[in-house]
């Protein structure tokens, strides 16, 4: 019961404050007269009386108050008076509070951004059930590299290990599938039948696969998505009679996985792997593993348990060589997938870090300006009775409402950021899907934007409240110590904010300059005009399919050269920067009767190193080099006498001619790379071409082995078709032409510059980023420093004007002026300079071409930095300068 | 006002105030000039502290007030006992009973 009565007389006092004190009021004043009434019945005279009363009685307006401060939730009219004050406060310099909100909003807005994407990428879980225990196995090389496993060795990990519940082997790879609505190019995974045990994962309908699907000679079975089911099945309940043809052979659906599992990422469709009988070698690195960590295991000892297994396959097996693992190696999946996204997303928070940094110097430093205005006021309160602890409630709040007001701001405009984020982002940074504003992030923005404030209003607090307050009112108001005070703390946070800034700007400086390094690099290609299809048939490895092949292309490019306006036609079985690239292996240099009869005759011969090099294998067709614009130096390109039965001719590039034949002629010599593509045939080389960037601008070109692609057809092509006539037509005449060779084979088109253009993305991602938030601190600190000159010139004026009168100068005056200002920028770039340097280093893997203390980049920012600066403290100087000592003598 | 008027200790100008308001409902001045005449003029409750006891201990639900009219009709908030504070009125008789024994006794060891 008095629970209630105490609720109720809270909310009273809360909501009804003003029917609560005029009540009290009533009571007060009838209580005097009751008073007075009394002391006329004993004989006074109505006015002693009344004085009598009043002095009996005391103050009337104390007497309220102390009943309001006993009342009940007192203390939230205490806290809503000071956020009302702090209102008025704030809107009393409007100009300044909008300025200060504008820079708040900025700052969290783009940390909340940022961390939105570091959050979605790198920290939040993966999707699946106790993902923490999902771990990825690899073969270590005698280089110490990571690789991915041959299938023996996969077989021994799984089969030997004591530390996985399950584990699994998976290769992804892009193919032509039909059967189901329309034939599409999908993304199909090969995997071993403990691949949805791995992740927890079971089908929605159907079964899993069992041990007997991946057995040789089993029938065909595939697991389709959810997406997939629902999109091109038509979602059957019954799919006993769904089959789909997949790189040619047919398969049988057996199940459908839960909504949202697609791994790896973006496949549709698993195929159980090794119904074609499983690989030999052990230096074929074919698959992906993943496994599941048992109960109680830890990721140590699984690596130590996986290490053990590998090195007894390195010392045991017959095929040694620097293609044999040395040893085992277990990630947890998550930093596996998101690994080489790791630098660069820390790195923008680092950036961003420094941002929200200078922005809360910005504010600081204009919350500091306002406090020593308020020096009198607050010398008043603190006179009149208030604590200290009260002052600094005050700033706290005024604080807190910048911050909630600026953060709100920021996250409704980090909504805006992350898609922009997101629009922006490289392809290939990993689960991008994943980024969003989720609770995690508005909980860090929220904690954010508290610790901000709190960081601000108790600096500001604690700075105007130090020392004796009383001495502003002794001082009439003019508070010269305080101010030279504060002006020094303001110096200071400016200092810091050049050095924080020249750090950022260095940074995007040297990103910036690394990818105008990368954008000089001569890729060796031609880029513009080219239009791409990419196109796959199904795998055939009996020599009458390839023939078949090889007519479907060269009819295909015969017939795509006729489309008008396309001048070149080529294919190759991947094109320079496109995902997936080409595979590399090592070749022999061979004579025609040194030439064995199988694979294993190959890898036998392959021990002996002195013939052995190492190159990328590529499929081209004679086009393709003019298609590209990829110069010949010497020899020749494939062309019409190199047919299907005529000898086998393969076209070199420079870099592979250099390393493999320093000082002779390549040219003649025959080399075996049937590793590749099953064709033990020899290649005789006729040609050398110019080298090209294939993976990216900024790694090295690689050694390439070109076959014609009418000899070796590869079963997926990329068609590069140099064209004067727009996208649009040649695309869509393409298109046609194909469907009429072939309904059943879907194609993608692009234009090459796309291909291209998304190489660069991770580098000018960074860049964009960086540069922003760069410029962004940049023109904070100039507001910073000028704020901050301004101010102190204002304070000055008198000292001028005395100063002038007395006979200064103009150019003494500034040189005053300008003096301080220069101080306090020397020791920002110094500080900077010293940071920069420091703390570059961790970019330098980020890097091209630019060593990580570039002086030039280095120079260039801190010349351009400082005289932003100094021209930010030029202009006040000037002001003060144009002193009029009269009117400054008179300033009060 | 005379020497002799004692500070009231914590909690003692509850006790008293419930004590005044056992005989009746009272307005603040009755409940003043109640405690002076029962404490033999001892203790002077000023309307500065009167008040805001009295608003405390009504919202702690121990009284209740109303508007009524004085001997002289004139329009005053009356306070009167309730039933919680009834409880708390001798429980803090108890109290005080408990505290003034224990501090007579240690003033009487010598």
């Amino acid at each position: 019961m008095p629970l209630v009565a105490k609720a109720r007389s809270f909310l009273r006092n809360l909501f009804f404050t003003r029917r609560v004190d005029a009540d009290l009021e009533r009571e007060v004043q009838s209580h005097l007269e009751i008073l007075i009434e009394e002391k006329m019945r004993a004989g006074m005279a109505a006015a002693e009386a009344r004085r009598a009363a009043r002095i009996e009685m005391g103050g009337i307006e104390q007497v309220k108050e102390q009943v309001r401060q006993k009342r009940m939730g007192n203390w939230v009219h205490s806290v809503l008076s000071d956020c009302r004050y702090g209102f008025r406060q704030l809107r009393k310099n409007l100009g300044t509070t909008a300025v200060m909100i504008f820079t708040l909003a900025l700052a969290i807005g783009a940390s909340t951004a940022i961390f939105s994407v570091v959050y979605g990428v790198l920290l939040r879980p993966l999707p699946y059930a106790d993902a923490h225990r999902i771990m990825a196995v690899f073969e270590v090389t005698s280089k110490g590299e990571t690789s991915r496993l041959a299938d023996p060795n996969f077989d021994d990990f799984r089969d030997q290990n004591r530390s996985f519940q399950a584990l699994a082997k998976y290769d992804e790879n892009v193919t032509s599938v039909s059967g189901g609505a329309q034939p599409t190019r999908a993304t199909v995974a090969q995997v071993s039948p403990q691949f949805l045990r791995v992740f927890g994962v079971q089908p929605m309908r159907g079964r899993d696969f069992s041990e007997d699907d991946a057995k040789k000679g089993a029938s065909r079975t595939v697991l389709v998505s959810y997406g997939y089911w629902r999109q091109n099945l038509g979602a059957p309940t019954d799919f006993s009679q769904s089959h789909l043809r997949i790189d040619g052979a047919e398969y049988s659906v057996i199940g459908v996985s839960p909504e949202g599992f697609r791994f790896p990422a973006g496949v549709d469709l698993w195929l159980a792997a090794d119904v074609d009988g499983e690989g030999q070698s052990r230096t074929s690195h074919n698959y992906s593993a993943v496994g599941r960590l048992r109960d109680g295991v830890t990721m140590e000892q699984a690596k130590q348990d996986i290490s053990a297994i590998a090195r007894r396959i390195h010392d045991t097996s017959s095929e040694q060589g620097d293609f044999l693992l040395k040893d085992g190696m277990v990630l947890p999946l998550q930093d596996s997938i998101t690994g080489p996204a790791r630098l660069p997303l820390l790195v923008l928070l680092g950036a961003v870090g420094f941002l929200l940094l200078v922005a809360c110097a910005n504010v600081a430093n204009l919350l500091l300006a306002q406090a020593s205005v308020r020096e009198r006021e607050l010398a008043i309160r603190s006179v009149l009775g208030a604590a200290r602890g009260r002052l600094i409630r005050q700033f706290l709040t005024e604080a807190f409402l910048l911050c909630v007001v600026g953060g709100g701001l920021g996250v409704l405009g980090a909504f805006w950021g992350v898609a922009g984020l997101v629009a922006l982002a490289p392809g290939n940074l990993p689960r991008l899907e994943s980024v969003s504003i989720n609770i995690p992030v508005l909980v860090f923005a929220v904690l954010l934007s508290t610790a901000v404030a709190a960081g601000l209003g108790a600096f500001t607090a604690v700075r105007a409240t130090a020392g004796d307050l009383r001495q502003g009112l002794a001082e009439g108001g003019r508070g010269e110590t305080g101010s030279r005070r504060s002006q020094r703390v303001g110096q200071i946070i400016v200092a810091t904010q050049i050095a924080i800034t020249l750090v950022l700007v260095v940074g995007a400086g040297l990103l910036g300059r690394s990818l105008l390094k990368v954008l000089e690099v001569n890729p060796g290609f031609r880029v513009d005009k080219i239009v791409t299809m990419d196109v796959s048939l199904p795998w055939v490895e009996d020599p009458q399919g390839k023939a078949g092949h090889a007519i479907f292309y060269a009819d295909l490019i015969a017939r795509l050269k006729q489309i008008p306006g396309v001048r070149k036609v080529g294919a190759a079985s991947a094109l320079p920067m496109a995902e997936g690239g080409l595979a590399d292996g090592m070749f022999l240099v061979l004579t025609q009767n040194e030439v064995p009869k199988t694979l294993d005759g190959l890898s036998a011969l392959s021990q002996q190193k002195e013939r052995a090099g190492i190159a990328d294998f590529c499929a081209a067709s004679d086009g393709y080099f003019q298609a590209l614009g990829i110069p010949l130096q010497r020899g020749r390109i494939f062309d019409e006498s190199d047919g299907a039965n005529s000898p086998h001719v393969a076209v070199i590039s420079e870099s592979l001619a250099r390393e493999r034949w320093p000082n002779q002629d390549p040219i003649g010599h025959t080399i075996e790379f049937g590793n590749m593509d099953g064709d033990l045939r020899l290649l005789t080389i006729v040609g050398i071409v110019g080298d090209t960037h294939e993976y990216s601008l900024d790694t090295p070109p690689r050694p390439t082995v070109y076959v014609n692609l009418l000899q070796r057809p590869s079963p997926a092509i990329t068609v590069a078709m140099l064209s004067d006539a727009d996208t649009q037509s040649v695309t869509s005449a393409a298109r046609g032409i194909l469907r009429e060779l072939n309904p059943e084979i879907p194609a993608r088109f692009e234009t090459f510059s796309q291909v291209y253009s998304a190489s660069l993305r991770p580098r000018s991602f960074n860049v964009i980023l960086i540069g922003f938030f760069g410029i962004a601190a940049l023109l904070l600190a100039t507001a910073g420093v000028f704020g901050v000159m301004a101010y102190a010139v204002n304070r000055r004026t008198r000292e001028i004007g005395v100063r002038v009168a007395l006979g200064a100068s103009t150019g003494h005056v500034l040189r005053l002026v300008l003096g301080e200002g220069l101080r306090t920028i020397c020791m920002g770039v110094a500080v900077g300079i010293a940071s920069a340097l420091a703390l570059t280093r961790t970019l330098e893997s980020l890097l091209f071409d630019v060593t990580a203390d570039d002086p030039l980049t280095f120079g260039g920012v801190t010349l351009f930095l400082a005289g932003v600066a100094l021209l930010a403290c030029y202009i006040p100087a000037r002001r003060a300068t144009k002193v009029d000592p009269m009117v400054a003598l008179r300033y009060e | 006002m005379s020497p002799e008027q004692t500070s009231l200790l914590q909690g003692t100008l509850d006790l008293l105030i419930l004590k005044s308001l056992r005989a009746g409902e009272m307005h603040g001045l009755g409940i003043s000039r109640r405690v002076q005449q029962i404490t033999g003029g001892t203790f002077v409750v000023k309307p500065g502290s009167l008040f805001p006891a009295l608003h405390r201990m009504e919202e702690e639900g121990w009284i209740t007030a109303f508007w009524g009219e004085s001997e002289n009709n004139r329009r005053a908030k009356f306070y009167r006992l309730s039933k919680p504070g009834m409880k708390q009125l001798e429980a803090e008789t108890k109290r005080w009973g408990r505290i003034s024994l224990a501090i007579g006794q240690a003033l009487e060891t010598s």
